[in-house]
C-alpha cells in the first residue's frame, strides 16, 4: 500500500471524479493496521510553485498531533493550459495510545488556468462530512472574494505578517466575515506568533495587588527581527486595547503615543533587531520594568521584573517557535472566535 | 471548571489565553517530602507544570520532613526523582531554574518549634519570592501524622490567612478506614483548616476521562434523553490491574480492595455518571449532585451482603505467562490473611432516575490485564422485527485508563442478501483523535488547587456517605458469625465464579475486557 507508506510524497494519482473510491480503496487495502482519524477539514492553498510538495511536508508534521483531512491545493492561474491533477495519500504515525498506525487522509491538486475559478466546487466535494472546514490561505487575498467559498469556511487561517497593504487586505477579509454572518473566525498566524510572550508577561499581573502597576506604565520597549514589524505592532495593539489606551497621532513609524484612560500619555517604542519575532517586551513604571526575553537557547523566555538595570534571577517559560508547523499547531489547539485580536487589530490599524 | 467565589479580579491581560482558573503564587508545603509520593508524583508534577509554562512566577516548594537534609541535597533528590518519573524529558536550564524554588525544611512533625521556624521561613519566603502569603500545605505523610501536623499549623497561626492571601490544604487518601475514623479525621482537620480550605485529593478525578464523563453526558444532547432506568438496563464499573500488593502490603493488610478503591475511586466514578446535571459548574454544585447520589444507594443489611457483594483473594497463578506467588505468599502478608484483593458489587441508587437499575462493580488487583472503564448497557430493542433473535445491547464503554476514548456499540445489517445482524463498534481514542498527550491527574490537580477550584476534589459530605455505604459491608466480612465467605481465585483470571455468578443471576454477565 504504497499511498498510505509514504509520508512526504503526494502518493498515488486519481482522476478527480474517483476521489472518493481512491480514498475507499486506500483504506481498505490497510486491512485495519491503520486508523482514520479526522476531527477537522484542513484545506491550505497556495499560489507558489512547488507548494505542494512544500506544504505535503508541513501537513504531515501537523496532522502528528491534529487529525484532519488534509486538502492541499497549489494553482497556477496564469497557466495557459486548463488542467487539473489530483493525488491522494496519508500521513500515518504511531498512535500514543498504543503501537496502530493513525493516519489523516490528505488530497493534494494542482489546478492550472482558467480552472482555478472551480477552487469552491473541488473543495466542496471533497470534506469530510459534518467536521469543520478550517482554510490556510498562503496568499494575499484578492478582491472580489469568492463568496461562494467563504460561506462555508468556519475558519480562515493567514500570516498578516507578509502583507504589504494590512489595511486593505483586513477590509477584504472583514467583508467577507460580514458576508458570512460574522460566522468565519479570522485566525491570524502573527497573532498566534506572540501568544507565548502575552502569555509571559499577562502572568506577571495575575495577582490583584498588581494591577496598580497598569496605571503607571509611562514607556513599552518592544524589540522585533526585520520582517516583524507588524507583529510588534499587534504587541502594542493589544496592550493597548486590553488596558485600554487610546493612539494618539504619530509621525515617526516605530515611536508612538497612547493615552490612557486617565489622560497620560504612554510612549512606545519598537526597535529592529536580529533575533526572534519578537525578541524582547519591557513594560516599565517609574518603580519597576517588567522583562520578558528570548533566552539565548532560544526556545525557553526569561521572564523577569525588577528596578532597571537590577540584577535579577529570571523564571524560564516556554518560547513560540516561529515556523509554520508550531503555528499552526499552536493555532489548532485554539477554538472560539479571536475578540482580542480584532480588538488590538483595531488599536492599531493605522500603523500596520 | 469553575472560578471560586475568592478568586480575584479578573487580569485583563489574560483575556482570550486561557479558559482555565489562573492559578496563583504561593509556597508549596510538603509534608512528608521524602516520601514516594513526592518524588514520584507531585515534584514530577510541578516541574512539567514550569516546563509547559502554567506555573505561575512565583511558587516555591519547601518539603517538610524528619531527616536531615539541606536544599542541595533535596534537590539532588528530587532531580534524579524526577528524570525517572517525568511525563517529560527534564532539560537541565528548566531544572536548574525550577530547582532554586525547592527549598527543604527538617523538623519532627511533632516538634512545635519546627513549626514555628517553618512560620518564619516562609515569610522570608512571602518577601523575597513574591508568594505573597498563599500557602498550600500538601499531607502526603501517612495519616497518622495528620493530626500533629495540623495541630502545630494551628499553634503556629499557619493556618490563618491574612488579609488578600489564602491557606490550604490538601489531604490525600485514606481519608479514614471508616465511618468514625472518617469523622475524626475530618473533625481534626476542621479545627485548623474550614471545609472551603481543604482540598481532599483522589487522582482518579483528575484523569482527562473522568473530567470528560461530565462533557459527554452534559455537552451532547443525544445522551441526556437515554440515561435513566427507561432505557438503561445496567452499569458496570471495572477497575482492573495486574500488578499484585507489591510493596504496599502493610497499608493493604490493614485496607483491603473495598477501602482501597471502592469507597473513593469507584463511587467517585459512579457520581459523575449517576449524577443530575449540576445548576452550573462551580465546585459546590456539582459536589451537591455527587453526594446525592451516594447518599441515595441502597444499603444492604447484614443478610443482604453475601448475596450482592463478593469478596475474594488472588491465590497462585501466572500473569502474562510469568508464575506469581498468591496474596498470602507475599511479602509482609500474613500467611492466613483474610483481605480482599477482589471485590465484586451489585448496588442500586435508589432515586427517580435510577431506580432498579443494577450497578456492578469490580475491582481487583493481579486480574488478567489492567484497565479501567464504566460501561453503560442499554435495554434490548423490542422483541420484534430484526431484533427476535438478537440478544446483544447496545454499549457505550467509557474507558478511563489506559487507551483513554469513548465507544458505543450498535448493531448493523452484515452485508449480503440475508438479514443477519452484528454488533459493531464506534470507537474514539484520545490518543488518536488528540496527538497532544495529556497532562498527569496531579498536574491537574495542583494546579486546581492552586487556583482555589474545588471541583475536582471531594467534599466532606462525600467522603463520609461513601463510608455510610462501605461500613456495614466491613462489619459483615469481619463478623466473628456467619460471615461471608471469602472467596479465592487464581492470579490471571478474573475473580472467582461467585463474582460471574452475581450477574448470571440476573441474566447478565461482565463485560469482556
Amino acid at each position: 500500500m504504497p499511498a498510505i507508506a509514504e509520508t512526504y510524497s503526494l502518493g498515488l494519482p486519481v482522476e478527480v471524479s474517483k476521489i472518493d473510491q481512491e480514498l475507499k480503496k486506500l483504506w481498505q487495502e490497510s486491512q485495519g493496521a491503520a486508523t482514520r482519524a479526522s476531527l477537522v477539514n484542513l484545506a491550505v492553498y497556495s499560489e507558489n510553485a512547488g507548494s505542494l510538495n512544500k506544504n505535503t511536508q508541513l501537513m504531515a508534521k501537523i496532522t502528528e498531533n491534529h487529525a484532519c483531512r488534509a486538502i492541499v491545493i497549489e494553482a497556477d492561474c496564469k497557466a495557459q493550459e486548463n488542467r487539473v491533477e489530483s493525488w491522494i495519500s496519508a500521513h500515518c504515525h504511531v498512535s500514543r495510545a498504543g503501537s496502530k498506525q493513525v493516519c489523516s487522509e490528505q488530497i493534494s491538486f494542482l489546478l492550472r488556468g482558467g480552472c482555478t475559478t472551480l477552487l469552491p466546487s473541488i473543495v466542496f466535494s471533497h470534506l469530510d462530512s459534518d467536521l469543520p472546514f478550517y482554510l490556510w490561505w498562503q496568499e494575499e487575498f484578492c478582491d472580489p472574494m469568492d463568496p461562494q467559498l467563504w460561506a462555508w469556511v468556519d475558519r480562515v487561517i493567514y500570516d498578516s505578517q507578509g502583507w504589504e497593504d494590512f489595511s486593505a487586505q483586513m477590509h477584504l477579509l472583514e467583508s467577507a466575515e460580514q458576508e458570512a454572518n460574522q460566522r468565519i473566525v479570522l485566525c491570524d498566524l502573527n497573532w498566534t506568533r506572540l501568544d507565548n510572550v502575552r502569555f509571559a508577561l499577562a502572568q506577571f499581573f495575575d495577582h490583584p495587588a498588581s494591577h496598580h502597576h497598569f496605571a503607571k506604565i509611562n514607556s513599552v520597549r518592544i524589540d522585533f527581527a526585520p520582517g516583524f514589524r507588524s507583529t510588534a505592532v499587534l504587541f502594542a495593539g493589544w496592550l493597548a486595547a486590553q488596558l485600554n489606551w487610546q493612539g494618539e497621532k504619530t509621525e515617526a513609524a516605530n515611536k508612538f503615543s497612547f493615552v490612557s484612560s486617565s489622560g497620560r500619555k504612554l510612549d512606545v517604542e519598537l526597535h529592529e533587531r536580529p533575533g526572534e519575532p519578537i525578541g524582547e517586551v519591557a513594560l516599565a513604571t517609574p518603580e519597576v520594568e517588567f522583562l520578558v526575553a528570548h533566552a539565548k537557547c532560544g526556545d525557553l523566555l526569561e521572564v523577569s521584573r525588577g528596578n532597571p538595570g537590577e540584577k535579577r534571577t529570571p523564571q524560564l517559560m516556554p518560547a513560540a517557535k516561529n515556523d509554520p508547523v508550531s503555528l499552526m499547531s499552536e493555532e489548532l489547539m485554539r477554538g472560539g472566535p479571536h475578540h482580542v485580536y480584532l480588538h488590538a487589530v483595531n488599536r492599531v490599524r493605522d500603523l500596520l | 471548571m469553575n472560578r471560586a467565589a475568592d478568586q480575584p479580579e479578573p487580569n485583563p491581560l489574560r483575556e482570550g489565553l486561557s479558559a482555565r482558573a489562573v492559578p496563583q503564587p504561593c509556597t508549596i508545603v510538603i509534608f512528608g517530602a521524602t516520601g514516594d509520593l513526592t518524588h514520584r508524583k507531585l515534584v514530577p508534577a510541578l516541574y512539567n507544570l514550569a516546563a509547559d509554562g502554567d506555573l505561575p512566577p512565583a511558587v516555591e516548594i519547601v518539603g517538610f520532613a524528619r531527616r536531615p537534609k539541606n536544599d542541595d541535597e533535596f534537590r539532588r533528590e528530587l532531580e534524579e526523582a524526577t528524570r525517572n518519573f517525568s511525563r517529560q524529558t527534564v532539560r537541565d536550564e528548566i531544572w536548574k531554574n525550577f530547582a532554586q524554588s525547592i527549598f527543604y525544611h527538617q523538623s519532627e512533625f511533632e516538634d512545635e518549634s519546627g513549626y514555628k521556624a517553618l512560620a518564619k521561613r516562609l515569610d522570608e519566603i512571602d518577601k523575597n519570592h513574591g508568594t505573597r502569603g498563599n500557602r498550600l500545605f500538601y499531607f502526603a505523610a501517612s495519616p497518622d501524622q495528620f493530626e500533629p501536623i495540623l495541630k502545630h499549623l494551628k499553634a503556629a497561626d499557619l493556618n490563618q490567612t491574612r488579609k488578600g492571601s489564602w491557606a490550604r490544604v490538601i489531604v490525600e487518601k485514606p481519608f479514614g478506614t471508616d465511618l468514625a475514623s472518617a469523622r475524626e479525621l475530618n473533625r481534626i482537620i476542621r479545627n485548623s483548616f474550614s471545609e472551603e480550605q481543604t482540598y481532599r485529593i483522589d487522582h482518579f478525578l483528575g484523569k482527562e476521562t473522568a473530567q470528560n464523563i461530565l462533557v459527554l453526558r452534559f455537552a451532547n444532547a443525544i445522551f441526556a434523553p437515554l440515561w435513566n432506568r427507561h432505557y438503561v438496563d445496567h452499569v458496570q464499573i471495572t477497575a482492573a490491574e495486574t500488578l499484585g500488593v507489591e510493596n504496599r502490603a502493610g497499608y493493604y493488610e490493614h485496607a483491603g480492595a473495598l477501602r482501597d478503591m471502592v469507597q473513593n475511586h469507584l463511587l467517585q466514578l459512579l457520581c459523575l455518571v449517576a449524577m443530575e446535571p449540576p445548576t452550573d459548574l462551580s465546585a459546590d454544585s456539582i459536589r451537591d449532585e455527587k453526594v446525592k447520589v451516594v447518599r441515595s444507594l441502597r444499603h444492604w443489611s447484614r443478610n443482604e451482603i453475601a448475596a450482592n457483594v463478593v469478596r475474594a483473594q488472588y491465590s497462585k497463578g501466572a500473569i502474562n505467562g510469568e508464575p506469581v506467588v498468591g496474596y498470602r505468599q507475599e511479602k509482609n502478608v500474613n500467611p492466613d490473611s483474610q483481605t480482599e484483593t477482589f471485590v465484586a458489587l451489585r448496588l442500586y441508587i435508589d432515586n427517580w432516575r435510577w431506580a432498579d437499575v443494577p450497578i456492578y462493580m469490580r475491582v481487583g488487583k493481579r486480574l488478567p490485564k489492567s484497565a479501567t472503564d464504566i460501561s453503560i448497557h442499554f435495554k434490548e430493542a423490542p422483541a420484534v422485527l430484526f431484533n427476535k433473535d438478537l440478544r446483544a445491547l447496545n454499549v457505550l464503554v467509557i474507558r478511563i485508563q489506559p487507551d483513554e476514548g469513548i465507544s458505543l456499540t450498535i448493531h448493523a445489517k452484515v452485508p449480503g442478501t440475508s438479514f443477519r445482524i452484528e454488533p459493531v463498534k464506534m470507537d474514539f481514542h484520545y490518543g488518536t483523535s488528540f496527538g497532544k498527550a495529556s497532562p498527569e491527574a496531579y498536574e491537574r490537580l495542583l494546579l486546581d488547587a492552586m487556583s482555589g477550584d474545588a471541583t475536582l476534589f471531594a467534599r466532606r459530605d462525600e467522603v463520609e456517605q461513601a463510608w455510610a455505604f462501605i461500613d456495614p459491608i466491613e462489619e459483615a466480612w469481619h463478623a466473628k458469625k456467619d460471615a461471608p465467605e471469602l472467596f479465592f481465585y487464581p492470579a490471571g483470571s478474573w475473580g472467582p465464579e461467585a463474582a460471574d455468578d452475581l450477574l448470571a443471576g440476573d441474566g447478565r454477565a461482565w463485560r469482556r475486557l
